[in-house]
């Protein structure tokens, strides 16, 4: 609880935002906006922006205006009015200083996490026209400083956390040596030409969660998958562009993803538990490539478990004993409907599941996703503020017996993390994989 | 009396028409065009099934959670929006008129309902102002545009009652009843108010991309 | 209708006229067609006929309302006092007699905003009982 003192709502003190800001002048700013929104905005926006009645229905929809007492400039047209709606009524006519406070709010007030979509009566895509403003600021330099360095690093690694490549050869042969101790023949192959699946995963995977690649190459072995994994660029399918409005550079990253498992003829990409990089490959970055659809079948992790159990792919010891909520992370949910699935998964490996209320489509968010844990301590007790809708959630299911949290997506993990030290939640964090790897029977 | 009656009948009302009509078809070609030219991705994801699946659910009360979360404001909602097109449609006087200047007519409502549904689109009006200046989140955002909407919206129904009801000043109440609604009809097309014509198309985009694409629902 | 039908009515109605003495008007309301209305669905117009004929300087010019017309013309010079309205203006089986309404309105208001005298809003004529 030591990090709980309030930050006033005065400015920022972000050193990407500042000296970004410092360097615009209004002309810059008119030109900037002007260029974005003639070529690469059109009818969506416009509709988005015209239809809006102010009704205030969206507010129910966020769990930063629920968080924050419902004070109403969190609310999602709140957000809107703070930076698009000015923008155009104002034809890219406002000042540094505007854009200053537009970009906090763009990329540190909203998970972009499309749940109040659900919530608006026309369905107008809040996240999307947020989106527009970070792409905005990204134009004008104007980006907070911790994701811009992971932005830095997507552009001269191909992956998000400065990952050398011959580091990333030796993570996967350290995670091989060590899992061989518990299976002699295990193997991570690389650059398999032709394998059923390309196996791919986030940065932070190799960077800070060897283990998971180790316990993910577990699951394979135990079910005879025929699968490979990279040794070059484009093994990390996450995508920090995205989120800071870098679309050129999303794009370049998606390329170089599916292209690694095209060059390798793999039958479909199978992908670890994260959320914003299956929202990059099978909705943003695809799209911004000409994809209707990706050009490979993207498989999820939570996907690809409940085949391993709906097909008794894997052999368990025992259910896993605690009793276990599931948080549903936005980008595969909302994103991609794989609620049914994860909660198959969990009745198949634990004992006990304890729904979370609101759950499925309108689980409320983690409060890290949409790049904004990745914006850094500058933002990090405003945005662990803004979850207290979902720490009263998990109190409601710990009230309800449950001890262990499951989350199947890396941000919401590090959300979740801060969410239940903060509020001295008290409840043990599991990816889904940690519980298979758990209760698994080990291959000879 | 005589000048200005004959102008807000004559004229008045088939400018307003024309701007209503042409107004819409304007907006509505001109948003087309710049989707074809901008937003192609639209008409990529555009799905007719699981839009009407969306629209379905959000012009069903209560069919969606948000509505049963604000349950006042989904009774108000939904009677005011059938209110304001059932009412001055087939209200008696306005059909007679049709048949005065077009020799055509179709059904009417009895003149109770017709008064009931009017003090409905009036009291809803009302409602709704009260709620954007008392609750935060929508006072926030609320500019003296959506008030003088509100109005505007208000205003044919309030005098239709009291011009029905022949309360003191009616006759010139029904000039002011006969503006007020041209005047409601002429700016549909350039203000919030438009949404009635883009609701199918925002509602189905939304529902299109949670069911085809994102396979979740929406409501 | 069919055309026997209202030669039928329109010689009864003339015999009607002739058998009994002329119409006495007075300062009485006239409430015009009142029976074809089978659904009313305002207050009766109180039409006091010689009052309004007298204040519109209307006496001799009785063809103005009841005219005559013969294969969709105006006859000049003929006039059709002896007539109801609604028998070439009512239309059969409708309670809400759109078209005679229709007429009607035409009628009064038409020459009220001409002349810029007389009533035109719906209320002017069709008074609420106070």
């Amino acid at each position: 609880m030591t990090d709980s003192t309030a930050v006033p709502d005065k400015g920022t003190d972000d050193q990407g935002i500042l000296t970004g800001v410092e360097q615009l002048s209004p002309e810059k700013i008119e030109r900037i906006i002007n260029e974005v929104l003639s070529s690469e905005t059109g009818a969506k926006l416009k509709v988005y922006v015209d239809t809006c009645v102010s009704c205030g229905l969206c507010s129910e929809g966020c769990h930063f205006y629920l968080s924050r007492d419902k004070d109403p400039k969190f609310s999602p047209a709140a957000k809107v009015k703070q930076t698009m709606w000015e923008i155009m009524r104002k034809k890219g006519k406002v000042s540094p200083e505007f854009i200053k406070k537009a970009a906090v709010v763009a990329y540190t007030q909203c998970n972009l996490c499309k749940r109040c979509a659900m919530y608006c009566p026309f369905g107008l895509d809040i996240a999307y026209v947020l989106s527009v403003m970070r792409r905005i600021c990204h134009r004008l330099g104007v980006v907070p400083l911790y994701i811009q360095d992971t932005a830095h690093s997507h552009s001269v690694t191909g992956n998000q956390m400065w990952v050398k490549d011959d580091e990333w050869v030796d993570t996967l042969m350290w995670q091989e040596e060590e899992a061989r101790d518990e299976v002699p023949n295990l193997r991570i192959p690389l650059d398999v030409e032709g394998a059923d699946t390309f196996y791919s995963v986030i940065g932070p995977e190799p960077k800070f969660r060897a283990q998971l690649i180790y316990q993910a190459a577990m699951i394979m072995t135990a079910a005879g998958e025929d699968w490979t994994m990279p040794s070059t660029p484009g093994w990390d399918n996450s995508d920090m562009c995205m989120f800071t409005g870098d679309y050129e550079m999303m794009e370049r990253l998606k390329k170089m993803h599916f292209e690694a498992a095209t060059r390798l003829k793999a039958k479909r990409i199978v992908m670890g538990e994260c959320g914003h990089a299956f929202r990059s490959v099978y909705d943003m970055g695809n799209r911004a490539l000409g994809w209707k659809m990706p050009p490979i079948p993207i498989v999820h992790a939570i996907e690809y478990y409940h085949e391993l159990f709906s097909q008794d792919k894997i052999k368990i010891k025992k259910k896993f004993d605690r009793p276990v909520t599931l948080h549903d992370p936005c980008n595969i949910v909302r994103g991609r409907g794989l609620h049914e699935m994860a909660r198959s998964v969990v009745n198949s490996t634990c004992k006990t599941f304890i729904e979370m209320t609101p759950n499925r489509e309108h689980n409320y968010c983690c409060g890290a996703g949409g790049g904004v844990i990745n914006c850094g301590p500058p933002f990090k007790n405003a945005r662990v503020e803004s979850t207290k809708i979902k720490a009263e959630q998990l109190f409601a299911a710990k009230a309800k017996g449950a001890e262990v949290v499951i989350a199947p997506c890396h941000n919401c993990h590090g959300g979740l993390e801060d969410v239940i030290h903060h509020y001295g939640v008290d409840m043990e964090l599991k990816f889904l994989g940690d519980i298979i790897y758990e209760i698994m029977e080990i291959p000879e | 009396m005589y000048d200005i009656y004959a102008i807000i009948t004559g004229p008045l009302a088939w400018l307003s028409f024309a701007v209503f009509l042409g107004g819409s078809l304007y907006r509505f070609i001109s948003l087309y065009q710049l989707a074809r030219k901008k937003d192609g991705a639209v008409f990529q994801y555009m799905n007719l099934a699981y839009a009407l699946r969306s629209i379905a659910h959000w012009l069903t009360p209560f069919g969606a959670r948000n509505m049963r979360l604000n349950p006042v404001m989904t009774v108000v909602t939904f009677s005011f929006h059938i209110a304001l097109f059932i009412a001055p449609l087939f209200v008696f006087a306005h059909v007679v008129l049709l048949e005065e200047s077009f020799g055509i007519h179709w059904i009417t409502l009895s003149d109770r309902v017709a008064d009931i549904l009017s003090m409905v689109v009036v009291f809803s009006c009302i409602f709704f102002f009260a709620r954007r200046i008392m609750r935060p989140e929508v006072k926030y955002l609320t500019t003296w545009v959506d008030i003088v909407i509100l109005i505007i919206v208000a205003a044919p129904f309030a005098t239709g009652v009291w011009v029905f009801h022949q309360w003191a000043g009616f006759p010139t109440m029904t000039l002011v009843h006969i503006l007020s609604g041209e005047l409601m009809l002429a700016i549909i097309p350039f203000t919030k108010l438009f949404h009635m014509f883009l609701f199918p198309f925002t509602r189905g985009y939304i529902g299109s991309e949670f069911g085809g694409v994102r396979m979740a629902k929406d409501w | 209708m069919n055309t026997t039908v209202r030669q039928l009515i329109l010689l009864i109605l003339i015999s009607a006229g002739v058998l009994l003495p002329s119409f006495s008007f007075s300062d009485d309301c006239t409430n015009i067609d009142e029976a074809t209305f089978t659904e009313k669905r305002r207050p009766f117009v109180c039409f006091i006929h010689d009052e309004h004929n007298e204040k519109a300087g209307l006496e001799e010019d009785c063809a103005l309302c009841h005219h005559t017309y013969e294969e969709g013309k105006l006859v000049a010079d003929e006039s059709s006092e002896d007539m109801a309205c609604s028998e070439c203006h009512a239309k059969e089986n409708d309670p809400k007699q759109f078209e005679l309404t229709a007429t009607y309105h035409q009628r009064c208001r038409g020459c009220h905003l001409e002349k810029k005298e007389g009533p035109i809003t719906c209320g002017a004529c069709h008074k609420k009982a106070k």
